[in-house]
């Protein structure tokens, strides 16, 4: 097997936005006929790879290499030509159109067949071939998900693609659907395609895949054959092992007090109308930091809305600081005593087109100072405003310039500022660092922590594990809408945390020598209620 | 992949970028109308001063200019209250018509003998009533059912004005003067006529820039307007901070029906006299929304926008009259209200010359990235 030269060979790959790396000296190599996973974290870059890879982006250094000769692409149409084919997690395909008019759609000439009866022919033989069974006549809105799957897989391969890059193609799919997907990649394989898989899963990359390369912060963390792997070395490389020294040295808690945020077996639907919490119940009290830890998309939006009131309850209960906040909507929860910060900094947070003053004055716009009977004092808005900003540092705003022009890190000082001088007894924070520069982190997690001195609760959401440790008392994992795990200080084991948010049992997947205990049952006088293992054991099976 | 022209958002415009730049565009389009008019064989400076003879210089013209601009700035201020809130009312012009059957109607039901103040302020009240109501058979559907509004305003329009030639031309209704042989409207009573300020101009100007102040005032100074310029931004940020969405969308709809339909009265009762279909269905509406579009949605810059187009209008008609081709006429119309128009990029946006090679450092997105958000 190692002997075997490489179909594609990407050296040293830097490609930076911002001046910031995305992926920085990537090295990366496929062999022929080989599955050959592609794991990390959200934005560790796997994006960015594959967007090179599909002629998307060009690097700014680096090489790639084809069967040992260089490329570069000018575009994905170049790509394809170099028989790179990139099926997205978000189909491409135009709903009103048949399947094999989505196929040679895009062809230039000479490469298309002559008329639509060939093109359905020359469509048909193909989905044979590879067991990528799809009519060709169907038009796109009448299939399944699975189905448009094929018909995007069936596009590449119609091009001619023999390096097909799957952008986590069972994301979207039910059970069988993924044997099926899985059949017709091993038959792919076996006809000499190499394929990429990209994934967040830890069972599907250690059942298919014959290596494995795990991105962690831009950098290749390495490549290992999966059969000489276990979920807990690859969870290691991709959540990393240096956290757990550091954490220690976070001052703990002040007094542990009352409830102020209590959920319990609260489910809630998603946009696509299927469950996207399932059954979650914790508690938050007064001085405790309870971070969620999780792969984004594994039902913590949905979670955080809910407890916002912007996503009805569907069942269970919710209260915030005594009060029950089930459905009493988005200004109930926030008058119970709830300060939200939300995921999206600009559009939900703040009005992206409207100055400062505005936004700082959207929660209590209707209420005195700033208004009486309906009509507003622009001078309390522009008193208030200036307080909020001195008191936050909140800096680069002119008078009447609209929020959006202004840096992210000072947008969510803004947000904390009018969120954290309301009077109020939990905060919901979510994904409060991401994209902030170091500094501006710093400062955003410092004014959290000092929710937990000044003896609020609070319930932070984050993709970035390193922070969730870092700040926590308590750690809850999600995945697939479930707490699956939960860990208090005492009994918290990273290496358990990585596996769980990958949809690994701990328990069964042990890495030689270290043994790993989730301590659930034993800390009675935490606030935690379910999260058993067993849930844990459901998710995965 | 780099271009030589750089484009940044300004944020805030100074007064003097705000009316400096609609001035020099209006001077360009002069300039390039001037070449266009000596290429038909016109001289220019005639054309250019037959049309501000005829729109803006003397109190005829003047009056002349205004009266014309009256419904306009109604129907201005109806789409830029719903557009103030990214509600696409395109119901203006059907809106407009209720009005005036609405506004007709209690200027033909109520004694004559009553004091012009009270039937005037009937008329007003009622017809904007009924142009609320007509506004919220769409508004209804949009805030319960998320049903698009264009699609439905629009479609209204439709109603509205077969509903009104029913009045008139398909029945022998309350409306429709059973004396007249060529089918039309009843006359209004003298009290139910808007009085004359001077010659065709009537209050109704007055009531329209009263207007405009007044949804000025609420829209910057209330705690509803608020709310509207919030939901016209980001209604997922108005929801987050708990505003409601539903209660706005039909407050916002029924007030953008409303003004359009005043608009109707003050045509019905000012202009027309009585209802008349062929005098009343003259897009009045429709230009609106372009007026709501080039003042940005401010009431307080409708009122220009209003007059600047209505004077337009106006020099037109008597720039055939010199001879010049109505082509021509058209074509020089268009030619200032499109670059007065364009000249709000330059508002919005500072242009220059790029001084720094790399597109990406520059804060430009790179193209290409919309495209890769499919993969995470």
């Amino acid at each position: 097997m190692t002997t075997e030269p490489s179909r594609l060979e990407v050296r040293s790959l830097t490609k930076s936005f911002y001046g910031v790396p995305a992926i920085d000296s990537v090295d990366f190599d496929l062999r022929g006929g080989e599955i050959h996973g592609l794991l990390g974290e959200n934005g560790a870059g796997k994006s960015t790879l594959c967007s090179v890879l599909s002629g998307l982006y060009r690097p700014d250094t680096g090489t790639v290499s084809i069967d040992g000769s260089p490329v570069q692409f000018r575009s994905p149409h170049d790509a394809a030509q170099h028989g790179i084919g990139m099926v997205y997690q978000h189909f491409r395909l135009v709903d009103s159109f048949t399947v094999a008019q989505n196929i040679v759609l895009g062809l230039r000439r000479g490469t298309r067949p002559k008329s639509i009866r060939q093109a359905e022919s020359m469509v048909g033989d193909l989905a044979d071939e590879y067991g990528l069974h799809v009519d060709p006549t169907a038009r796109i809105w009448q299939l399944s998900v699975g189905e448009q799957q094929r018909v995007e897989i069936l596009k590449q391969l119609f091009r001619g693609a023999q390096i097909l890059i799957l952008d986590e193609p069972t994301a979207v799919l039910a059970p069988q659907e993924t044997d099926r997907l899985f059949e017709a990649v091993s038959t792919m394989v076996g006809k000499g395609h190499s394929v990429v898989l990209v994934s967040h899963k830890m069972a599907e990359t250690m059942q298919y895949t014959d290596r494995l390369t795990v991105l962690q912060r831009g950098r290749n963390a390495g490549t290992a054959d999966t059969a000489n792997s276990t979920p807990a070395d690859v969870a290691k490389m991709m959540f990393g092992d240096s956290r757990a020294a550091d954490r220690r040295e976070v001052t703990t808690a002040a007094d542990v007090g009352e409830t102020v945020l209590s959920l319990s077996d609260v489910c809630v639907t998603g946009d696509s109308g299927l469950a996207a919490v399932t059954d979650a119940s914790f508690e938050v009290r007064r001085g405790q930091v309870v971070g969620v830890a999780g792969v984004a998309g594994n039902g913590q939006r949905e979670l955080q809305e809910a407890i916002a009131g912007l996503r009805p309850i569907a069942s269970g209960s919710l209260e915030v600081a005594g009060t029950d906040c089930t459905k009493t909507g988005p200004k109930g929860s926030a008058k119970a005593g709830l300060a939200f910060v939300p995921e999206d900094r600009l559009g939900v947070g703040l009005a992206p087109g409207l100055p400062l003053e505005h936004n700082m004055a959207l929660k209590n716009h209707d209420r005195s100072p700033h208004s009486r009977f309906g009509v507003l004092s622009s001078s309390a808005i522009a008193k208030t405003t200036k307080r909020l900003v001195e008191a936050f540092d909140v800096r680069g705003n002119r008078r009447g310039m609209r929020v959006s022009l202004m840096s992210g890190g000072n947008l969510q000082k803004a947000i904390l500022a009018r969120e954290l001088t309301e009077g109020h007894d939990v905060l919901l924070a979510a994904a409060p660092t991401r994209g902030l520069d170091m500094a501006a982190a710093e400062a955003v997690r410092a004014h959290i922590v000092d929710e937990r001195a000044a003896g609020r609760g609070v319930l932070v959401f984050s993709e970035d594990l390193d922070e969730i440790i870092h700040m926590s008392d308590v750690v809850l994992v999600m995945f697939k809408g479930q707490i699956v795990g939960s860990f208090t200080r005492e009994s918290l084991d990273v290496d358990a945390v990585g596996l769980l948010m990958t949809g690994s049992d701990p328990t069964v997947v042990s890495p030689s020598g270290s043994s790993i205990e989730i301590d659930l049952t034993e800390a009675p006088d935490e606030t935690l209620d379910v999260a058993t293992i067993s849930t844990a054991e459901e998710a995965t099976a | 992949m780099t271009s030589a022209i750089q484009v940044t958002p300004r944020g805030y415009a100074g007064p003097g970028v705000r009316f400096g730049v609609p001035f020099l565009a209006l001077v360009f389009a002069l300039v390039v109308g001037a070449v266009i008019l000596r290429i038909a064989g016109n001289d220019p400076a005639e054309a250019y001063r037959t049309m501000f003879d005829s729109s803006l210089n003397g109190w005829t013209s003047i009056t002349r200019t205004l009266a014309l601009a009256t419904p306009l700035i109604l129907t201005g201020l109806a789409a830029a209250v719903a557009f103030q809130m990214r509600v696409y009312n395109i119901g203006g012009e059907g809106q407009l018509y209720i009005g005036a059957i609405a506004g007709s109607w209690v200027g033909l039901l109520l004694p004559e003998s009553m004091s012009a103040v009270v039937m005037l302020s009937a008329m007003i009240a009622v017809g904007a009533v009924a142009g609320a109501a007509w506004a919220l058979l769409a508004a209804i559907p949009k805030a319960f059912f998320n049903a698009d509004e264009i699609i439905t305003t629009l479609m209204l329009n439709f109603v509205a004005l077969s509903l009104m030639n029913y009045l008139i031309f398909g029945s022998l209704s309350f409306w429709r003067d059973p004396k007249r042989t060529v089918p039309g409207g009843k006359r209004l009573p003298d009290s139910a006529i808007m009085p004359s300020l001077s010659g065709r101009l009537h209050i109704g100007i007055i009531i329209a820039v009263v207007a405009a102040m007044l949804l000025w005032w609420l829209l910057r100074r209330t705690s509803w307007g608020f709310q509207v310029r919030t939901i016209g931004d980001s209604p997922r940020a108005a929801r987050y901070s708990g505003m409601s969405v539903r209660l706005k969308t039909l407050t916002v709809l029924g007030m953008s029906g409303a003004l359009a339909a005043i608009a109707g009265v003050s045509e019905v009762s000012g202009v027309t006299k009585g209802l008349e279909p062929r005098a009343l269905a003259t897009d009045i509406g429709f230009t609106g929304i372009i007026i709501a579009v080039v003042a940005r949605n401010n009431p307080l810059g409708v009122v220009p926008v209003s007059v600047f187009l209505a004077a337009i209008a106006t020099s037109g008609s008597r720039l055939q009259s010199i001879g010049i081709e109505v082509e021509v006429v058209y074509l020089l119309q268009g030619l200032i209200f499109l670059t007065v128009t364009a000249g709000e990029f330059f508002v919005s946006n500072r242009v220059g010359l790029r001084a720094e090679r790399r597109a990406e450092a520059d804060g430009g997105i790179p193209p290409s990235a919309e495209l890769a958000r499919g993969v995470s």
